[in-house]
């Protein structure tokens, strides 16, 4: 499994995402509440950029006439026909066990050393230390 | 009897570049004005400030009612961009025509007048800009809108663009007072029939304004108003059928769009068994009720009933005669979009080639 920087924490706060490319594979990495999941951006039903939908809680079973709303910021549903998947696992609401879509690790790890870069001998300059914490995708 | 499906006389004004002369058609697509000023624009007083637009009022989708890949950059929703839609849609999928059905939800009025007018707007709209500013090439096929109130007005609007290079059909909403085979609608399939251009009945304005709900009484749930669209288009082509329209009017031909397809086979097999008994109360029906589809009537595939094994979809098709009725529409931009690569199974080269093209070239001469 290799290592792909997908980019700092900070360029993902919770509730967002960014859509990454790896290995020409469309991946969506989410912020979900501080930590970060990714799912691939390809909807099982119909091909549809999944990671582009809308990330919202849902009305978990219930009994009739009972609303239970739960789950908040942790469930995608696909842009097109709205299908609901859990943004913790890949796996779908309706219908877990078979209607999945592919979940990678990811993982945050502090910035080794910031790349330095050209620099001019002829400018006076002062070493910087940036640490960032970086969003690591597992693929 | 032998119908001619292309309007010879129609006249061909495609200027170049010339769509292809292959290619995918798809028979369900929605554009819309990128503001109600631009309807405003074609509305006369007193309708310009009667009319604010808007559609079902209530069952609206509780998710998203457009694929939210859809909306173009700048301004504007889904289906109001030209070049976003041509991108997202023909582009991607190959599709060499369009043929566009604009939402006016005219039909829900109880003013015939403000109807008409709002489908007189629309039809002036659409044939400014997606059938002549945006369609230098002819891709975008439209659909002349009538208000189903005021069936001699209605006519009128059809003679109105009878001719026109780019209108290939009139269409309706779903929603109604009666069922359409009944004789106070026959001056709009006069029009239809004399112009040779097929009436499209497309889902809208059920159980809205001035329309009865074709169930019992008004379900609860966006599922169960949405699931039961299709109880309406069957209604309709029960009435239509019995009711003589074809044998009236010869040329006449009907389009069901969006209206589901799989209930076709069980409804026509007791349309016929029915009929055997029964046929003397309509001496008119000449022939078993299914015999009469093939010739008028078309269904378009979106959106596609999947069962969980595509070999008995595939036997579906079959029974339903879609090699001969069947025509692909995708029914972009709304969020039960069909992807003309993954709504089908797999499909027979002839099949294929059938249903998501030649079946509509034949159908609306192109």
């Amino acid at each position: 499994m290799a290592k792909h920087v997908v980019g700092t924490v900070a360029e993902i706060p919770p509730g967002q995402r960014k859509i990454v490319e790896v290995d020409g594979i469309s991946i969506g990495v989410f912020n979900v509440g501080g930590a970060f999941h990714a799912l691939r951006n390809r909807c099982p039903h119909q091909g549809a950029p999944l990671c582009r939908g809308s990330v919202k809680g849902t009305a978990l079973p219930s009994a009739p006439g009972e609303y239970v709303w739960a789950r908040d910021g942790e469930i995608l549903r696909c842009p097109w026909h709205g299908w609901e998947f859990d943004l913790l696992t890949g796996r779908s609401i309706f219908n877990p066990h078979r209607v999945r879509v592919k979940a990678y690790e990811v993982s945050v790890e502090a910035a080794t050393q910031t790349e330095a870069g050209e620099v001019d001998p002829r400018v006076d300059t002062y070493p910087v230390t940036v640490e960032a914490d970086q969003v690591v995708l597992h693929v | 009897m032998t119908l001619s499906l292309a309007n010879e006389a129609r006249p061909t004004t495609e200027t170049s570049p010339a769509r292809p002369r292959t290619g995918i058609i798809d028979c369900d697509v929605h554009p819309g004005p990128k503001s109600n000023a631009e309807i405003k624009e074609h509305l006369p007083q007193p309708f310009r400030d009667r009319w604010n637009g808007g559609g079902r009022g209530f069952f609206g989708n509780p998710v998203h009612g457009a694929r939210l890949d859809a909306v173009p950059p700048g301004d504007g929703g889904p289906g109001t961009d030209p070049d976003f839609l041509r991108r997202q849609l023909l582009d991607e999928f190959g599709i060499a025509h369009a043929i566009l059905l604009p939402r006016a939800f005219c039909n829900l009025h109880p003013d015939p007048d403000l109807g008409t007018a709002v489908a007189a707007a629309y039809n002036d709209w659409l044939a400014e800009t997606w059938l002549d500013k945006y369609n230098p090439d002819g891709a975008f096929k439209g659909s002349i809108t009538v208000a189903h109130q005021d069936p001699p007005a209605a006519a009128r609007e059809i003679e109105r663009w009878a001719g026109h290079p780019h209108f290939v059909q009139v269409m309706t909403d779903s929603g109604a007072r009666a069922p359409f085979g009944q004789r106070q609608y026959y001056p709009i399939y006069e029009a239809c029939a004399r112009h040779n251009l097929p009436f499209a009945i497309h889902p809208g304005t059920d159980g809205m304004g001035i329309n009865v709900q074709p169930s019992p009484g008004y379900p609860t749930h966006y599922i169960e108003w949405h699931t039961g669209l299709s109880l309406a288009f069957q209604a309709h082509l029960i009435s239509l059928l019995t009711e003589g329209v074809f044998e009236k009017f010869p040329n006449f031909r009907v389009v069901l769009v969006e209206g589901g397809t799989a209930w076709l086979p069980g409804l026509m097999w007791r349309l016929d068994a029915e009929w055997k008994a029964l046929r003397s109360e309509v001496p008119w029906v000449k022939r078993r009720p299914s015999e009469y589809l093939k010739d008028h009537v078309r269904l378009t595939s979106q959106p596609v009933e999947q069962p969980d094994d595509d070999r008995k979809l595939l036997q579906m098709l079959e029974l339903m005669d879609a090699e001969n009725l069947l025509m692909f529409s995708s029914d972009y931009p709304h969020w039960d979009f069909d992807s003309p690569t993954h709504a089908l199974p797999k499909l027979p080269d002839a099949l294929h080639r059938r249903i998501f093209e030649t079946n509509a070239r034949a159908w609306y001469g192109l």
